[in-house]
């Protein structure tokens, strides 16, 4: 019987980790039992270092740390079921979320932006990276293990630029343009060069490698149609110009008006109903304007309009708001919007009877054509189913054809 | 004779939480030692297969573990958990039963004295 001294013991644990066991526990069991061989089996004046590598051979084919592999293995196998389960269940549940919150977003119903979130969020961070790490353990090569890394960091990538451009959040078009590099410019060659190397998968890598080009096309072609945001932004700035000729045209007609009082006085009785006919229709429509800004911001203190400062113009749940306060369900118009009608046909009729205006200098309210070539009433075609920002624009038309009006009844008064 | 690895890889889990339950607590090299002598040298556990069973067993909380120092050195002893015992029966006579049906598909006769 051997007895091993403490320098021995230290020389066969140094030993066992440098052939590549990490695990503490393993290479406590692998030293333990090491040294009752050795104490069992080598006699009391035997050779322990040579006897010891002749033991610690019997224990692996080629290396030691064969062992903490095939431990790791078992202890890896133990969750296989588990983590399978999570990721059919994760796929699930994302690919749920994700319809049902696109169908909410769709109606314009709450809880579509949490839905969308939670399932993009579940597809991206567990459903692909389970996935990833099972088809890993389907392929040898190191090469396929690659593109397939590669393939899942771009679904990663895809869903949560999707995300960021769904909520709007500064960066999406970075991250798009990146994703899309990366799918068209990496992960296709990639996959391709990859996949036609073997005989049997050639026409499937083919065939599979053209849609995805063409899915990278329709992509690319959706970045094409992507500068909306900064179309909408010089529609708001062009929005914000006529209220502001506006402004300037009711401030001109102001200044005419002090003028030609100062001229002849026989006008001034005439002149100021004119004045106060032009100025009650003018605050009528502002008033108009005033109500759906208010109610677009949730902010009743708003007191002047600025358009830059809107915050949910471009929010597409407004799209039907102006619709629902100007007409009935039947698409007829409210009586607010009737009264305003009526208001626009007595100004007309006042202006056409005092100053013999021809009918191309009055506010056209007759049925018009609307955008699709379809005859309707001037209503309709101005209000019923337009955007907010639109609406907000024929009402700032209207009240600058009064002003213009106004202006060249003036002059008429003058000549 | 020596049977062969592939045998007994299906079989090892059982071995070890039968001796666990005969024989209270057990370490590594004592396990092989009992198993060696049992069959008379015909069933000789190796080192690359008996731990990584070990600590698959004790991570699937079949078996609990607790260390002594001897000298320098650790030594770790593993016995049952009390779900281990239900299952140690559940293998046995798991593994009782596929014998008696290798016996019936490979047609073996009960040898004759």
């Amino acid at each position: 019987m051997y007895q091993l001294s403490d320098q021995q013991i230290d020389y066969i644990f140094d030993d066992i980790s440098a052939r590549g066991v990490e695990m503490e526990s393993l290479q406590q069991n692998l030293l333990d039992h090491v040294c009752c061989i050795i104490e069992q089996d080598l006699e009391a004046n035997g050779d322990f270092e040579s006897f010891y590598k002749k033991t610690i051979k019997t224990f692996y084919k080629d290396e030691l740390w064969e062992i903490e592999e095939e431990t790791l293995l078992l202890l890896t196998y133990k969750n296989y079921y588990t983590m399978k389960k999570i990721m059919i269940n994760s796929g699930i549940t994302a690919a749920t979320f994700f319809i049902i919150g696109s169908f909410f977003k769709f109606m314009h119903w709450p809880g579509a932006a949490v839905l969308i979130l939670l399932g993009m969020v579940i597809g991206a961070l567990v459903y692909l990276p389970l996935l990833f790490l099972f088809k890993k353990n389907e392929t040898i090569e190191s090469r396929s293990k690659f593109v397939l890394a590669i393939g899942t960091i771009n679904g990663i990538l895809f869903c949560i630029q999707s995300l960021f451009k769904v909520f709007h959040w500064p960066g999406a078009n970075t991250m798009w343009f990146v994703t899309l590099g990366l799918f068209a410019l990496v992960f296709i060659p990639l996959y391709f060069f990859n996949g036609i190397k073997n005989p049997a998968n050639k026409i499937n890598t083919i065939t599979t490698t053209l849609i995805l080009i063409i899915l990278a096309g329709v992509f690319f072609l959706q970045t094409s149609l992507r500068p909306r945001f900064s179309v909408q932004k010089k529609t708001i700035q062009s929005d914000q110009h006529m209220e502001d000729s506006y402004h300037y045209a009711s401030e001109q007609n102001q200044i005419s008006y002090n003028l030609s009082a100062t001229d002849s006085s026989n006008n001034k009785e005439s002149h100021e109903k004119l004045k106060l006919t032009c100025n009650n229709l003018c605050t009528k429509i502002e008033k108009l304007k005033f109500y759906f800004i208010q109610q677009m911001e949730g902010d009743s203190s708003i007191s002047t309009i600025s358009y830059q400062n809107l915050e949910n113009s471009g929010n597409s749940s407004n799209y039907d708001f102006p619709t629902s306060v100007m007409f009935t369900e039947n698409g007829d118009p409210k009586q607010a919007l009737k009264t305003l009608k009526e208001d626009l046909i007595n100004f007309n009729s006042y202006i056409s009877s005092t100053y013999e205006q021809n009918s191309s200098k009055l506010i056209n309210l007759s049925s018009q054509e609307d955008e699709e070539g379809i005859t309707g009433s001037w209503e309709k075609v101005k209000f019923y189913r337009t955007p907010l920002l639109c609406v907000l624009r024929n009402l700032t038309q209207l009240q600058l054809d009064i002003r213009f009006i106004e202006s060249s009844c003036i002059k008429h008064h003058c000549n | 004779m020596i049977y062969s690895s592939e045998l007994l890889k299906g079989t090892l889990k059982t071995i070890v939480l039968k001796l666990l339950a005969d024989n209270k607590k057990m370490y590594g090299y004592e396990i092989t030692q009992k198993v060696k002598e049992l069959t008379l040298d015909k069933i000789q556990i190796t080192e690359g297969a008996l731990y990584p069973t070990l600590h698959a067993l004790e991570s699937d909380g079949l078996v609990t573990t607790e260390t002594e120092f001897i000298g320098k050195r650790v030594r770790k002893y593993y016995s049952l958990s009390p779900s281990g015992k239900t299952k140690t029966k559940e293998k046995v006579s798991e593994l009782a039963d596929f014998m008696d049906t290798m016996k019936f598909l490979l047609d073996i006769k009960p040898k004759t004295a």
